[in-house]
Protein backbone atom coordinates (compact mmCIF):
# COMPACT_ATOMS: atom_id res chain seq x y z
CA UNK A 1 0.00 0.00 0.00
CA UNK A 2 2.81 2.37 0.95
CA UNK A 3 4.70 1.68 -2.30
CA UNK A 4 1.50 2.08 -4.27
CA UNK A 5 0.78 5.50 -2.77
CA UNK A 6 4.38 6.66 -3.25
CA UNK A 7 4.20 5.47 -6.85
CA UNK A 8 0.94 7.32 -7.41
CA UNK A 9 1.66 10.59 -5.61
CA UNK A 10 5.45 10.94 -5.56
CA UNK A 11 7.85 11.07 -2.66
CA UNK A 12 6.60 13.41 0.06
CA UNK A 13 2.90 13.15 -0.74
CA UNK A 14 2.67 9.38 -0.96
CA UNK A 15 4.37 8.92 2.42
CA UNK A 16 2.22 11.61 4.06
CA UNK A 17 -0.96 10.10 2.66
CA UNK A 18 0.09 6.64 3.81
CA UNK A 19 0.81 7.86 7.33
CA UNK A 20 -2.49 9.74 7.50
CA UNK A 21 -4.45 6.69 6.36
CA UNK A 22 -2.49 4.49 8.76
CA UNK A 23 -3.31 6.87 11.62
CA UNK A 24 -6.98 6.81 10.63
CA UNK A 25 -7.23 3.26 11.97
CA UNK A 26 -6.56 4.60 15.47
CA UNK A 27 -9.32 7.14 15.00
CA UNK A 28 -11.64 4.30 13.99
CA UNK A 29 -10.46 2.11 16.88
CA UNK A 30 -11.07 4.86 19.43
CA UNK A 31 -14.50 5.50 17.91
CA UNK A 32 -15.32 1.80 18.22
CA UNK A 33 -14.19 1.73 21.87
CA UNK A 34 -16.22 4.83 22.68
CA UNK A 35 -19.29 3.54 20.86
CA UNK A 36 -19.25 0.03 22.34
CA UNK A 37 -18.29 1.12 25.85
CA UNK A 38 -20.57 4.12 25.76
CA UNK A 39 -23.31 1.97 24.29
CA UNK A 40 -23.22 -0.51 27.17
CA UNK A 41 -23.02 2.20 29.81
CA UNK A 42 -25.65 4.27 28.00
CA UNK A 43 -28.03 1.30 27.78
CA UNK A 44 -27.63 0.74 31.51
CA UNK A 45 -28.28 4.42 32.23
CA UNK A 46 -31.32 4.50 29.93
CA UNK A 47 -32.69 1.37 31.59
CA UNK A 48 -32.15 2.89 35.02
CA UNK A 49 -33.95 6.00 33.88
CA UNK A 50 -37.13 4.21 32.81
CA UNK A 51 -37.10 1.77 35.73
CA UNK A 52 -39.66 2.31 38.49
CA UNK A 53 -36.91 2.76 41.10
CA UNK A 54 -36.63 6.41 42.14
CA UNK A 55 -32.97 6.34 43.21
CA UNK A 56 -31.93 4.73 39.91
CA UNK A 57 -33.90 7.39 38.13
CA UNK A 58 -32.14 10.22 39.93
CA UNK A 59 -28.67 8.72 39.46
CA UNK A 60 -29.23 8.24 35.74
CA UNK A 61 -30.67 11.73 35.29
CA UNK A 62 -27.67 13.19 37.09
CA UNK A 63 -25.28 11.16 34.93
CA UNK A 64 -26.90 12.33 31.69
CA UNK A 65 -27.03 15.93 32.81
CA UNK A 66 -23.46 16.07 34.13
CA UNK A 67 -21.70 14.42 31.21
CA UNK A 68 -23.69 16.30 28.60
CA UNK A 69 -22.88 19.60 30.27
CA UNK A 70 -19.18 18.91 30.76
CA UNK A 71 -17.07 19.90 27.76
CA UNK A 72 -15.32 16.84 26.30
CA UNK A 73 -12.07 18.77 26.34
CA UNK A 74 -12.30 19.15 30.13
CA UNK A 75 -13.02 15.44 30.55
CA UNK A 76 -9.94 14.66 28.47
CA UNK A 77 -7.83 17.01 30.56
CA UNK A 78 -9.15 15.58 33.82
CA UNK A 79 -8.53 11.97 32.78
CA UNK A 80 -5.33 12.66 30.88
CA UNK A 81 -3.64 15.24 33.13
CA UNK A 82 -5.64 15.79 36.29
CA UNK A 83 -6.09 12.28 37.66
CA UNK A 84 -2.55 11.10 36.78
CA UNK A 85 -1.07 14.07 38.62
CA UNK A 86 -3.45 13.93 41.57
CA UNK A 87 -2.89 10.21 42.24
CA UNK A 88 0.68 10.10 40.92
CA UNK A 89 -0.36 7.54 38.36
CA UNK A 90 0.85 6.89 34.85
CA UNK A 91 -2.23 6.73 32.67
CA UNK A 92 -1.84 5.66 29.08
CA UNK A 93 -3.44 8.13 26.57
CA UNK A 94 -5.47 5.23 25.17
CA UNK A 95 -7.02 4.63 28.57
CA UNK A 96 -7.62 8.29 29.36
CA UNK A 97 -9.15 9.03 25.95
CA UNK A 98 -11.31 5.90 26.17
CA UNK A 99 -12.64 6.81 29.61
CA UNK A 100 -13.47 10.38 28.61
CA UNK A 101 -15.14 9.36 25.35
CA UNK A 102 -17.07 6.48 26.92
CA UNK A 103 -18.57 8.81 29.54
CA UNK A 104 -19.32 11.43 26.89
CA UNK A 105 -20.93 8.90 24.55
CA UNK A 106 -22.90 7.17 27.29
CA UNK A 107 -24.58 10.39 28.36
CA UNK A 108 -25.81 11.24 24.85
CA UNK A 109 -26.76 7.71 23.82
CA UNK A 110 -28.63 7.19 27.09
CA UNK A 111 -30.59 10.36 26.37
CA UNK A 112 -31.45 9.21 22.84
CA UNK A 113 -32.52 5.75 24.00
CA UNK A 114 -34.43 7.03 26.97
CA UNK A 115 -36.32 9.33 24.61
CA UNK A 116 -37.09 6.39 22.33
CA UNK A 117 -38.38 4.29 25.23
CA UNK A 118 -40.40 7.21 26.61
CA UNK A 119 -42.04 7.78 23.22
CA UNK A 120 -43.77 4.39 23.45
CA UNK A 121 -47.31 5.12 24.68
CA UNK A 122 -47.98 4.51 28.38
CA UNK A 123 -50.86 2.23 27.38
CA UNK A 124 -48.31 -0.38 26.28
CA UNK A 125 -46.84 -0.48 29.76
CA UNK A 126 -50.25 -0.69 31.36
CA UNK A 127 -51.35 -3.53 29.06
CA UNK A 128 -48.18 -5.46 29.83
CA UNK A 129 -48.77 -5.02 33.52
CA UNK A 130 -52.38 -6.16 33.08
CA UNK A 131 -51.31 -9.42 31.46
CA UNK A 132 -48.80 -10.00 34.25
CA UNK A 133 -45.42 -9.15 32.68
CA UNK A 134 -42.72 -7.80 35.00
CA UNK A 135 -40.43 -4.84 34.18
CA UNK A 136 -37.77 -6.83 32.33
CA UNK A 137 -40.23 -8.92 30.37
CA UNK A 138 -42.20 -5.82 29.36
CA UNK A 139 -38.94 -4.22 28.28
CA UNK A 140 -37.75 -7.20 26.26
CA UNK A 141 -41.00 -8.30 24.64
CA UNK A 142 -43.03 -5.13 24.25
CA UNK A 143 -41.05 -1.92 24.55
CA UNK A 144 -37.65 -2.76 23.03
CA UNK A 145 -38.87 -4.05 19.65
CA UNK A 146 -40.64 -0.73 19.12
CA UNK A 147 -38.07 1.56 20.73
CA UNK A 148 -35.13 0.13 18.78
CA UNK A 149 -36.74 1.05 15.47
CA UNK A 150 -37.07 4.63 16.62
CA UNK A 151 -33.56 4.91 17.99
CA UNK A 152 -31.52 3.40 15.15
CA UNK A 153 -31.33 6.59 13.08
CA UNK A 154 -30.22 8.97 15.87
CA UNK A 155 -27.76 6.34 17.14
CA UNK A 156 -26.09 6.06 13.75
CA UNK A 157 -26.14 9.86 13.54
CA UNK A 158 -24.38 10.09 16.86
CA UNK A 159 -21.55 7.89 15.53
CA UNK A 160 -20.61 10.88 13.36
CA UNK A 161 -20.39 12.95 16.50
CA UNK A 162 -18.09 10.39 18.14
CA UNK A 163 -15.75 10.27 15.14
CA UNK A 164 -15.44 14.06 15.24
CA UNK A 165 -15.00 14.02 19.00
CA UNK A 166 -12.04 11.60 18.81
CA UNK A 167 -10.10 14.33 17.00
CA UNK A 168 -9.67 16.06 20.37
CA UNK A 169 -7.81 13.12 21.91
CA UNK A 170 -4.51 14.26 20.39
CA UNK A 171 -4.45 16.94 23.10
CA UNK A 172 -3.52 14.38 25.75
CA UNK A 173 -1.00 12.66 23.51
CA UNK A 174 -3.18 10.14 21.70
CA UNK A 175 -1.82 9.24 18.27
CA UNK A 176 -4.50 9.41 15.64
CA UNK A 177 -5.22 11.09 12.33
CA UNK A 178 -5.30 14.49 14.00
CA UNK A 179 -1.92 14.25 15.73
CA UNK A 180 -0.09 12.82 12.69
CA UNK A 181 -1.64 15.44 10.43
CA UNK A 182 -0.72 18.24 12.79
CA UNK A 183 2.85 16.99 12.98
CA UNK A 184 3.14 17.01 9.19
CA UNK A 185 1.55 20.45 8.94
CA UNK A 186 4.16 21.81 11.36
CA UNK A 187 7.06 20.14 9.54
CA UNK A 188 9.15 22.24 7.16
CA UNK A 189 8.84 19.69 4.33
CA UNK A 190 7.56 21.32 1.13
CA UNK A 191 4.28 19.85 -0.02
CA UNK A 192 2.99 19.38 3.53
CA UNK A 193 2.00 22.98 4.22
CA UNK A 194 -1.03 23.51 6.48
CA UNK A 195 -3.22 24.44 3.52
CA UNK A 196 -2.50 21.04 1.95
CA UNK A 197 -2.60 18.82 5.02
CA UNK A 198 -5.69 20.16 6.77
CA UNK A 199 -7.98 19.88 3.73
CA UNK A 200 -6.73 16.30 3.20
CA UNK A 201 -7.49 15.51 6.84
CA UNK A 202 -10.88 17.16 6.52
CA UNK A 203 -11.56 14.97 3.49
CA UNK A 204 -10.59 11.80 5.37
CA UNK A 205 -12.87 12.73 8.25
CA UNK A 206 -15.57 13.65 5.77
CA UNK A 207 -15.40 10.26 4.07
CA UNK A 208 -15.70 8.57 7.46
CA UNK A 209 -18.63 10.71 8.62
CA UNK A 210 -20.68 11.53 5.54
CA UNK A 211 -21.73 7.95 4.66
CA UNK A 212 -22.95 7.54 8.23
CA UNK A 213 -24.91 10.79 8.02
CA UNK A 214 -26.55 9.58 4.81
CA UNK A 215 -27.25 6.17 6.34
CA UNK A 216 -28.83 7.80 9.37
CA UNK A 217 -31.11 9.89 7.19
CA UNK A 218 -32.06 6.86 5.06
CA UNK A 219 -33.00 4.83 8.12
CA UNK A 220 -34.97 7.74 9.50
CA UNK A 221 -36.92 8.03 6.28
CA UNK A 222 -37.46 4.28 6.10
CA UNK A 223 -38.91 3.98 9.58
CA UNK A 224 -40.57 7.37 9.16
CA UNK A 225 -40.68 8.00 12.86
CA UNK A 226 -42.50 11.14 13.81
CA UNK A 227 -41.84 10.75 17.52
CA UNK A 228 -38.08 10.78 17.17
CA UNK A 229 -36.32 11.67 20.43
CA UNK A 230 -35.00 15.20 20.24
CA UNK A 231 -31.50 15.88 21.54
CA UNK A 232 -28.72 18.17 20.45
CA UNK A 233 -27.11 16.37 17.57
CA UNK A 234 -24.06 17.66 15.87
CA UNK B 1 -3.22 12.77 46.93
CA UNK B 2 -4.28 16.13 48.23
CA UNK B 3 -6.59 18.81 46.97
CA UNK B 4 -5.00 22.23 46.98
CA UNK B 5 -7.50 24.58 45.46
CA UNK B 6 -6.06 27.62 47.19
CA UNK B 7 -3.05 27.59 44.90
CA UNK B 8 -5.35 28.73 42.14
CA UNK B 9 -7.42 31.21 44.09
CA UNK B 10 -4.85 32.99 46.20
CA UNK B 11 -3.15 34.48 43.15
CA UNK B 12 -4.66 37.68 41.81
CA UNK B 13 -3.01 37.01 38.48
CA UNK B 14 -4.75 33.67 38.02
CA UNK B 15 -8.13 35.06 38.97
CA UNK B 16 -7.72 37.90 36.48
CA UNK B 17 -6.71 35.39 33.82
CA UNK B 18 -9.77 33.26 34.52
CA UNK B 19 -12.04 36.33 34.35
CA UNK B 20 -10.47 37.36 31.05
CA UNK B 21 -10.90 33.82 29.80
CA UNK B 22 -14.58 33.75 30.71
CA UNK B 23 -15.15 37.06 28.93
CA UNK B 24 -13.25 35.96 25.81
CA UNK B 25 -15.02 32.60 25.58
CA UNK B 26 -18.45 34.09 26.14
CA UNK B 27 -18.03 37.05 23.77
CA UNK B 28 -16.53 34.99 20.95
CA UNK B 29 -19.31 32.43 21.28
CA UNK B 30 -22.01 35.09 21.27
CA UNK B 31 -20.44 36.83 18.27
CA UNK B 32 -20.10 33.54 16.40
CA UNK B 33 -23.69 32.67 17.27
CA UNK B 34 -24.91 36.07 16.06
CA UNK B 35 -23.08 36.00 12.72
CA UNK B 36 -23.74 32.28 12.43
CA UNK B 37 -27.50 32.64 12.66
CA UNK B 38 -27.48 35.37 9.98
CA UNK B 39 -25.47 33.22 7.57
CA UNK B 40 -27.57 30.20 8.51
CA UNK B 41 -30.76 32.03 7.61
CA UNK B 42 -29.47 32.67 4.09
CA UNK B 43 -28.25 29.10 3.75
CA UNK B 44 -31.55 27.68 4.95
CA UNK B 45 -33.63 30.04 2.79
CA UNK B 46 -31.69 29.21 -0.36
CA UNK B 47 -32.56 25.56 0.20
CA UNK B 48 -36.13 26.28 1.29
CA UNK B 49 -36.79 28.31 -1.86
CA UNK B 50 -34.81 25.89 -4.07
CA UNK B 51 -32.71 28.65 -5.64
CA UNK B 52 -30.94 26.69 -8.39
CA UNK B 53 -27.15 26.70 -7.92
CA UNK B 54 -27.00 28.46 -4.56
CA UNK B 55 -29.13 25.82 -2.86
CA UNK B 56 -26.70 23.16 -4.01
CA UNK B 57 -23.68 25.14 -2.81
CA UNK B 58 -25.23 25.77 0.57
CA UNK B 59 -26.11 22.07 0.92
CA UNK B 60 -22.46 21.19 0.22
CA UNK B 61 -21.29 23.81 2.72
CA UNK B 62 -23.58 22.51 5.44
CA UNK B 63 -22.71 18.85 4.85
CA UNK B 64 -18.99 19.56 4.75
CA UNK B 65 -18.92 21.56 7.96
CA UNK B 66 -21.20 19.16 9.80
CA UNK B 67 -19.13 16.12 8.85
CA UNK B 68 -15.65 17.33 9.73
CA UNK B 69 -14.26 18.11 13.18
CA UNK B 70 -14.23 21.73 14.31
CA UNK B 71 -10.57 21.48 15.19
CA UNK B 72 -9.56 20.64 11.61
CA UNK B 73 -11.60 23.60 10.34
CA UNK B 74 -10.03 25.81 12.97
CA UNK B 75 -6.48 24.81 12.07
CA UNK B 76 -7.23 25.30 8.40
CA UNK B 77 -8.57 28.82 8.95
CA UNK B 78 -5.82 29.73 11.40
CA UNK B 79 -2.77 28.25 9.65
CA UNK B 80 -3.72 27.08 6.17
CA UNK B 81 -5.75 29.91 4.73
CA UNK B 82 -3.41 32.75 5.84
CA UNK B 83 -0.53 31.06 3.96
CA UNK B 84 -2.69 30.47 0.95
CA UNK B 85 -4.00 33.99 0.41
CA UNK B 86 -1.43 35.92 2.40
CA UNK B 87 -3.34 37.74 5.11
CA UNK B 88 -2.55 37.92 8.79
CA UNK B 89 -5.15 38.48 11.46
CA UNK B 90 -5.26 38.19 15.21
CA UNK B 91 -5.76 34.69 16.62
CA UNK B 92 -9.21 35.57 17.83
CA UNK B 93 -10.27 36.71 14.37
CA UNK B 94 -9.30 33.36 12.86
CA UNK B 95 -11.14 31.64 15.69
CA UNK B 96 -14.21 33.80 15.14
CA UNK B 97 -14.23 33.02 11.41
CA UNK B 98 -13.99 29.27 12.00
CA UNK B 99 -16.58 29.28 14.78
CA UNK B 100 -19.00 31.43 12.77
CA UNK B 101 -18.93 29.13 9.75
CA UNK B 102 -19.19 26.07 11.98
CA UNK B 103 -22.16 27.49 13.91
CA UNK B 104 -23.79 28.59 10.66
CA UNK B 105 -23.73 25.06 9.25
CA UNK B 106 -25.42 23.56 12.31
CA UNK B 107 -27.97 26.35 12.62
CA UNK B 108 -28.80 26.15 8.91
CA UNK B 109 -29.80 22.50 9.22
CA UNK B 110 -32.11 23.28 12.15
CA UNK B 111 -33.62 26.34 10.43
CA UNK B 112 -34.25 24.38 7.25
CA UNK B 113 -36.37 21.86 9.08
CA UNK B 114 -38.02 24.77 10.91
CA UNK B 115 -39.02 26.38 7.61
CA UNK B 116 -40.35 23.14 6.18
CA UNK B 117 -42.27 22.44 9.39
CA UNK B 118 -44.54 25.47 8.84
CA UNK B 119 -47.74 24.03 7.47
CA UNK B 120 -48.53 24.86 3.84
CA UNK B 121 -52.06 25.80 4.91
CA UNK B 122 -50.56 28.87 6.55
CA UNK B 123 -49.20 29.95 3.20
CA UNK B 124 -52.53 29.27 1.48
CA UNK B 125 -54.43 31.15 4.16
CA UNK B 126 -52.11 34.15 3.74
CA UNK B 127 -52.58 34.04 -0.04
CA UNK B 128 -56.35 33.87 0.30
CA UNK B 129 -56.24 36.99 2.48
CA UNK B 130 -54.48 38.75 -0.39
CA UNK B 131 -51.10 39.14 1.29
CA UNK B 132 -48.24 39.53 -1.19
CA UNK B 133 -45.70 36.68 -1.07
CA UNK B 134 -42.95 38.74 0.55
CA UNK B 135 -45.21 40.07 3.28
CA UNK B 136 -46.69 36.62 3.91
CA UNK B 137 -43.20 35.23 4.32
CA UNK B 138 -42.11 38.02 6.64
CA UNK B 139 -45.20 38.05 8.83
CA UNK B 140 -46.49 34.47 8.68
CA UNK B 141 -43.86 31.89 7.70
CA UNK B 142 -40.67 33.35 9.15
CA UNK B 143 -41.83 34.00 12.74
CA UNK B 144 -43.37 30.53 13.01
CA UNK B 145 -40.26 28.86 11.61
CA UNK B 146 -38.03 30.68 14.09
CA UNK B 147 -40.40 29.95 16.96
CA UNK B 148 -40.57 26.24 16.18
CA UNK B 149 -36.80 25.87 15.81
CA UNK B 150 -35.85 28.14 18.69
CA UNK B 151 -35.61 25.35 21.24
CA UNK B 152 -33.29 23.26 19.04
CA UNK B 153 -31.22 26.33 18.19
CA UNK B 154 -30.86 27.06 21.88
CA UNK B 155 -29.62 23.54 22.70
CA UNK B 156 -27.34 23.53 19.70
CA UNK B 157 -25.85 26.88 20.67
CA UNK B 158 -25.08 25.66 24.18
CA UNK B 159 -23.70 22.41 22.79
CA UNK B 160 -21.43 24.34 20.41
CA UNK B 161 -20.32 26.64 23.21
CA UNK B 162 -19.03 23.59 25.07
CA UNK B 163 -16.81 22.73 22.09
CA UNK B 164 -15.22 26.18 21.78
CA UNK B 165 -12.47 25.34 24.28
CA UNK B 166 -10.24 24.18 21.44
CA UNK B 167 -9.73 27.72 20.16
CA UNK B 168 -7.08 27.89 22.88
CA UNK B 169 -5.07 25.55 20.63
CA UNK B 170 -4.41 28.38 18.18
CA UNK B 171 -3.48 30.80 20.96
CA UNK B 172 -6.76 32.57 21.72
CA UNK B 173 -6.74 33.56 25.40
CA UNK B 174 -10.05 31.93 26.26
CA UNK B 175 -11.09 30.04 29.38
CA UNK B 176 -9.27 26.82 28.43
CA UNK B 177 -6.14 28.83 27.66
CA UNK B 178 -6.29 30.38 31.13
CA UNK B 179 -6.69 26.91 32.62
CA UNK B 180 -3.74 25.50 30.70
CA UNK B 181 -1.61 28.47 31.73
CA UNK B 182 -2.43 28.08 35.42
CA UNK B 183 -1.90 24.35 35.12
CA UNK B 184 1.55 24.86 33.63
CA UNK B 185 2.49 27.10 36.57
CA UNK B 186 0.99 25.19 39.48
CA UNK B 187 0.77 21.58 38.24
CA UNK B 188 -2.56 21.30 40.08
CA UNK B 189 -4.20 19.91 36.93
CA UNK B 190 -7.11 18.18 38.60
CA UNK B 191 -8.21 21.23 40.56
CA UNK B 192 -7.69 23.57 37.62
CA UNK B 193 -9.74 21.54 35.18
CA UNK B 194 -12.42 20.81 37.74
CA UNK B 195 -12.74 24.58 38.27
CA UNK B 196 -12.88 25.10 34.52
CA UNK B 197 -15.56 22.45 34.13
CA UNK B 198 -17.72 24.18 36.73
CA UNK B 199 -17.18 27.54 35.03
CA UNK B 200 -18.09 26.12 31.62
CA UNK B 201 -21.24 24.53 33.01
CA UNK B 202 -22.24 27.80 34.73
CA UNK B 203 -21.78 29.81 31.53
CA UNK B 204 -23.73 27.19 29.57
CA UNK B 205 -26.59 27.33 32.08
CA UNK B 206 -26.69 31.13 31.91
CA UNK B 207 -26.75 31.08 28.11
CA UNK B 208 -29.63 28.64 28.17
CA UNK B 209 -31.53 30.66 30.77
CA UNK B 210 -31.10 33.95 28.91
CA UNK B 211 -32.15 32.44 25.59
CA UNK B 212 -35.19 30.81 27.17
CA UNK B 213 -36.14 34.19 28.60
CA UNK B 214 -35.71 35.78 25.16
CA UNK B 215 -37.91 33.06 23.69
CA UNK B 216 -40.68 33.74 26.18
CA UNK B 217 -40.48 37.50 25.52
CA UNK B 218 -40.31 37.20 21.73
CA UNK B 219 -42.90 34.53 21.16
CA UNK B 220 -45.34 35.01 24.05
CA UNK B 221 -48.06 33.11 22.17
CA UNK B 222 -45.98 29.91 22.25
CA UNK B 223 -44.20 30.37 25.53
CA UNK B 224 -46.34 28.16 27.71
CA UNK B 225 -47.51 25.52 25.29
Amino acid sequence: MKEMLIYAFGKPHGIVLFQLLEATQFTIALTAIAFIGGGFLGALIALMNVSPNRIFKQISTAHMWLFQATPLLMMLFIFGLGIPRLFKLDINPWLAASFALILYTSAYLADVWRGAIRSIPVGQWECSKAIGLNFFKTMRLVIMPQAIRISVAPTVGFLVQIIKATSLAYIIGFHDLMSIGKRWANSPVTGTEPFVIFPIMALIYFFLCFPLSILSRRIEKKFDTEKRPKTASA
Amino acid sequence: MEFRFFEIYRSEEYLALLAEGIATSAILTIAAGFFGIIIATFLALSRFWHIPIIAYISACFVEFFRNTPLIVQLFFFAFGLPMLIGYEWHFWQHALLALTLNFAAYFAEILRSGFSSVSSQQKEAAASLGLPKGLAFRKIIFPQAIASSFFSLNSQFVFLFLTTGIISEIGVRDLTYAGLFIDSRTFRSFEVFLTLTVLYILIAISFKAVLTWVYKKTFPWRAFI
